[in-house]
């Protein structure tokens, strides 16, 4: 029994208007469950997950605060920025103006944030759209290009169904590994990027040291 | 000197002239300009930072403006004057002033040092300046501020352009005295604002204080530094949920169970680190230990599942608790932090207790045998920590750990399955055998015999309260326990057994089971067997209660004493409500044990200052009163005259009275081990006999059962005898339930009785119509038959009509012939008598007579 094992810590922030489901993507990615009524989140709540990238053979221990998208709470949200690997940037399909708030909350993240925070742009309730198709107020192609003139990933998903969820949290982490692959964290740069450590406690994480001078290293 | 001139200057003023502190700080105020030279501001910070203190309010009037400025520009570039500037802010917003009066002052100018935020985003960015001196300084100044107005200064920390890193960064620092400040700086921060809480952890606090604890050597270091650590990880986890979830998926919670030299991945067949079980202590230590084990309380009671060290830290609060030389305070702390499932492992748990060697002041510990955990548990409650070490003095720790303990008992007997499995272990092998000699009957049966032992007085109590926890609104136990006959006590083994000597010592020791068979023991048991039926353990505790009463009412028994005795009736009386109630055969077993009789006497004559002893005997009474429903020689109609002779309304309200006694008042769900004496105001004479003495009188199971059954025994004890059971209820929810249950039962059933008649009516009368319909049926076949006979009838009828009609028809005809014929023999006899007159004329004979008959024929 060797405990978790994992090579990277990546710190996530869920950021966006208030209602678009950030909570819901946090609670599908890890429960794996569809949060039906949340409550309006109040200040920051926390979770985790391991994600294994098979194609850098990496496991990523995935920390994700889920901050409030209430304007009262948004002093408080910029304070966790800083200290982020990833971002998720959200928005929903069927509202139109939490996709033009998208812009406000973008530069919030540059203003604050590392230059190096991977943001991913999740139009989040296409579920809606399915069989609907009138309720889309926001059109794929028109978020795509924004994603695309503002170096942002982007993807549709669903936390009601789980479309897409986990390949926004992957394709962000790639993302980040890609950045770390490339040199383009040190180690001490970016608060959220971690690699795991012995710490003093006795739980020994397997392989973390050798993995970590060679990634760091190319 | 350069300064010291400068100063001097300044303060002397260009003419000599002695200066006013106003015109000086005035003027020290004006060179704070930017137009200065930085060396003169420095100068006149220094200089106003002198008289700061003793000039609190001019200093502040006329120059904070100015220094909160050069704190802004001038601290980056030289760290002196920015140190000294804000050590002179310090000074002007000090609010723990030696001269009260000044302490206002230090509100109102903390107040204006928050009026815009820049101060404080300013400071926060001086938390990781190059000058230590300058950190140190901001530290402090930001610390006197949350202090003083701690929401103001929380808003403004959570928009810091600068982010909570500096603060954290802080903490990494060598060093005692920056290290303080800082810890000092974060509890302020933290207390009470969850996003603050959750902010830092995401900057990796959490990290941060484990590496100071770590750091300065665990546990064990003298330092102050690992308590306030602690204390600020407390904090942050407590009421935190997104912290809780957190913190567990980090490698910390492992390292919570290492200070305490726990192995976090222990499994459930290896043995305990003896380095765990048998550690140094002192005061430093135990209080950082309790800490340690306060987080891993909350983390073991928080949501969500899959807590990696769930087991390990499940098995170290009961190793703790049971198997350690750690304070007793920690050990019940261990108990109180225990979640409820962690019990059911209880039984399959090997403990190796410790026991100090006497006279070694605890520097030397014997590892006693091993046994189960919750042998060890039962044992802990009946005899207290260390087999009754130091159960005599009935100190509050000790007395708390027991009580703790029962809780955790009480967790294991959630399933009722559990309860019946231990009363069925204390029963007769076999109908001609006593039960097995178990603690908790050894502690159940022992004689109240004066002069009462109070370490016996206490296992007593607990396993009264232990006993009533198995057989409580519990049907089948209570079945069950009726039969329990308990072994002999043999003059000998009673006191000797009570003393915790290293003889009777072994007597509890639960993994012995039955005692070493001693050939007195065995005859006595023999005499004794011949001379009576052995008695059930509800028969033997009715005698104790009529022995305890008899003892307390011996003249001469010193308050002590009077009270021992009380102690033990009411837990006497206490078991018995809780065991006769709903318990007809229990109640009838008690009234023909002679229990009716010892209650009625008690009443008879009340003590006029205790409440709690008259009230619980007519609580009892009450209960034998209403559920006295079993045909037998006492019936309810047999003690009806009894209850109305001592006064139904009175029982009913010395019952009532129980309520304000503190004995009951005070106690709660983890609150029942009180000061001795309670209530002082009974006895303002008493003088317990150890210093810092506790005592037990119930537990919160009973108080709450007799809150909630007070009101039904205090109704049905002035009901008739005829009256039915009205109390069949639980708790007081419970009885309100049952209450508009029965209602409802009773409403319906009225319902149904309403609409069985109706269905009888409509029944009856659906028979009689039946009938009818049958009577009709067959009147009409009559009346078919009748109308069939009529037609017939009629066709007869017709028939004879026809036929009359017919005959009239004929007679007419012959009637006409006749008449024809009479008018033919009319006219024949006038045609005749006309020939004859005819022929006379003519002469001829005529015979006379014809014409003579023919007149006779027709006279006649």
């Amino acid at each position: 029994m060797a405990g978790i094992s994992w090579h990277y810590v990546l710190k996530f922030i869920i950021t966006g208007d208030a209602a678009v489901g950030k909570s819901s993507l946090l609670v599908r990615l890890t429960d794996q469950r569809f949060l039906a009524n949340p409550d309006p989140t109040l200040g920051v709540e926390f979770g985790s997950k391991l994600i294994t990238i098979p194609e850098e053979n990496k496991v990523v221990k995935l920390q994700c605060w889920d901050t409030a998208g209430t304007e009262s709470f948004r002093s408080i949200t910029r304070s966790y920025y800083r200290g982020a690997a990833g971002c998720l940037l959200v928005y929903d399909v069927t509202s139109r103006q939490s996709f033009q708030n998208a812009r406000s909350w973008l530069a919030d993240v540059r203003t604050h944030a590392d230059p190096h925070l991977t943001c991913i742009l999740v139009g989040n309730k296409v579920d809606l759209c399915a069989d609907d198709a009138a309720r889309r107020q926001v059109p794929t192609e028109e978020a795509e290009l924004w994603a695309k003139e503002e170096g942002l990933l982007f993807v549709e998903a669903s936390a009601k169904s789980g479309v897409n969820v986990d390949a926004a949290f992957e394709s962000a982490c790639r993302d980040i590994l890609e950045k770390i692959r490339k040199g383009v964290f040190d180690d001490d740069r970016s608060p959220g990027v971690k690699l795991s450590k012995p710490t003093n406690g006795n739980v020994a994480v397997d392989g973390s040291n050798g993995s970590s001078s060679t990634c760091c290293g190319t | 000197m350069d300064f010291l001139s400068q100063t001097y200057v300044a303060l002397r003023g260009p003419t000599g002239a002695p200066q006013t502190p106003d015109e000086t700080v005035t003027r020290l105020a004006d060179r704070l300009s930017p137009s200065t030279l930085l060396a003169d501001r420095r100068a006149a910070v220094l200089a106003l930072k002198g008289l700061a203190r003793a000039h609190k309010q001019i200093v502040a009037d006329r120059a904070l403006p100015g220094l909160l400025d050069i704190i802004q520009t001038d601290a980056d570039v030289d760290p002196d004057i920015g140190r000294a500037a804000i050590e002179c802010v310090s000074s002007v917003c000090d609010t723990l002033d030696l001269q009260y009066a000044q302490r206002d002052l230090g509100y109102v100018h903390t107040d204006r040092v928050l009026e815009n935020d820049r101060t404080v985003h300013k400071l926060l960015a001086l938390l990781a300046d190059q000058d230590r001196g300058l950190r140190h300084s901001a530290c402090l100044l930001l610390t006197s501020i949350v202090h003083v107005r701690p929401q103001k200064a929380q808003a403004y920390f959570l928009k810091a352009p600068v982010g909570p890193g500096p603060l954290v960064g802080l903490l990494e620092e060598p060093g005692d005295v920056i290290c303080h400040a800082a810890l000092n700086l974060l509890s302020a921060l933290i207390r009470q604002s969850p996003e603050i809480q959750k902010v830092l952890a995401f900057d990796g606090v959490f990290e941060k204080l484990f590496a100071i604890v770590t750091r300065d050597g665990g546990l064990d270091s003298p330092n102050t530094s690992v308590e306030e650590a602690l204390k600020c990880v407390d904090t942050l986890l407590r009421f935190n949920t997104s912290n809780q979830s957190y913190f567990r998926e980090t490698p910390l919670p492992a390292l919570l169970a290492s200070l305490l030299y726990f192995d976090p991945n222990i499994q459930p067949d290896m043995p305990v680190p003896q380095e765990f079980a048998l550690q140094f202590w002192n005061s430093s230590k135990a209080q950082a230990a309790a800490l340690v084990l306060e987080a891993i309380g909350i983390l073991l009671g928080s949501k969500g599942t899959g807590l990696r060290e769930g087991y390990a830290f499940t098995r170290l609060l009961i190793e703790m608790a049971m198997a350690s030389n750690a304070p007793t305070r920690l050990k019940v702390q261990c108990l109180r932090l225990l979640p409820a499932s962690a019990a059911v492992l209880l039984p399959d748990m090997v403990l190796s207790p410790y026991m100090p060697v006497p006279e070694t002041n605890g520097e030397e510990w014997d590892r006693l045998e091993e046994a189960t955990g919750i042998d060890a548990l039962l044992e802990l409650i009946m005899h207290g920590e260390y087999n009754g070490l130091d159960a005599t003095r009935r100190q509050k720790e000790g007395m708390d750990l027991r009580g703790n303990a029962v809780g955790v008992f009480e967790n294991f007997l959630l399933d009722d399955r559990v309860k019946e499995a231990i009363v069925t272990g204390m029963l007769p092998p076999s109908p001609s055998e006593r039960s097995p000699v178990t603690p908790l009957l050894f502690g159940l049966i022992l004689p109240p015999n004066s002069p009462l032992d109070r370490v016996n007085v206490t296992s007593l109590q607990f396993a009264s309260v232990l006993f009533a926890h198995l057989i409580r609104h519990n049907p089948t136990t209570k079945a069950l326990a009726r039969q329990i006959v308990p072994p002999a006590l043999t003059p000998m083994s009673a006191p000797s057994s009570a003393t915790s000597g290293p003889g009777g010592g072994a007597f509890f020791v639960p993994a012995d089971g039955a005692p070493p068979p001693q050939p007195e023991v065995a005859e006595a048991k023999d005499a004794e067997e011949e001379e009576e039926d052995p008695q059930t353990l509800l028969q033997l505790i009715t005698e104790h209660l009529a022995l305890a009463f008899l003892s307390r009412s011996r003249a001469g028994l010193v308050d002590r004493e009077q009270r021992e005795c009380d102690r033990v009736i009411c837990m006497y009386l206490a078991l018995l409500s809780q065991w006769l109630w709903e318990d007809p055969q229990a109640v009838r077993v008690f009234l023909e044990a002679g229990g009716l009789g010892v209650l009625v006497e008690q009443l008879n004559q009340p003590s006029e200052l205790d409440v709690v002893v008259p009230g619980l005997c007519a609580f009892l009474l009450g209960i034998c009163y209403e559920f006295n429903r079993e045909p037998g020689e006492i019936t309810r109609a047999t003690m009806y005259p009894l209850l109305t002779r001592l006064g139904a309304d009175v029982l009913a309200g010395r019952t009532a009275r129980v309520r304000d006694d503190e004995r009951i008042k005070v106690v709660g769900p983890d609150f029942w081990v009180l000061p001795c004496p309670t209530p002082t105001a009974l006895n303002p004479a008493f003088i317990p006999m150890y210093e810092n003495e506790t005592e037990v009188w119930f537990d919160w199971a009973f108080v709450e059962f007799w809150k909630s059954n007070n009101n039904t025994i205090q109704r049905s004890i002035v009901a008739d005898p005829e009256s039915a059971s009205s109390s069949a209820a639980q708790s007081g929810e419970e009885s309100v339930l049952v209450a508009s249950l029965r209602t409802v039962i009773a409403k319906q059933s009225a319902e149904i009785e309403a609409l069985q008649t109706k269905l009888k009516e409509l029944s009856t009368a659906s028979s009689a119509a039946t009938k009818q319909s049958a009577e009709l049926a067959s009147l009409q076949s009559k009346v078919q038959e009748l109308s069939a006979g009529a037609e017939a009838a009629a066709a007869k009828l017709d028939e004879e009509r026809e036929a009359l009609e017919a005959e009239r028809a004929k007679r007419a005809e012959v009637e006409k012939e006749q008449e024809d014929l009479l008018v033919l023999l009319d006219e024949l006899s006038s045609k005749r008598a006309r020939d004859k007159v005819l022929m006379r004329e003519k002469g001829l004979d005529v015979s006379e007579d014809e014409g003579d008959d023919d007149e006779d024929d027709e006279a006649e």
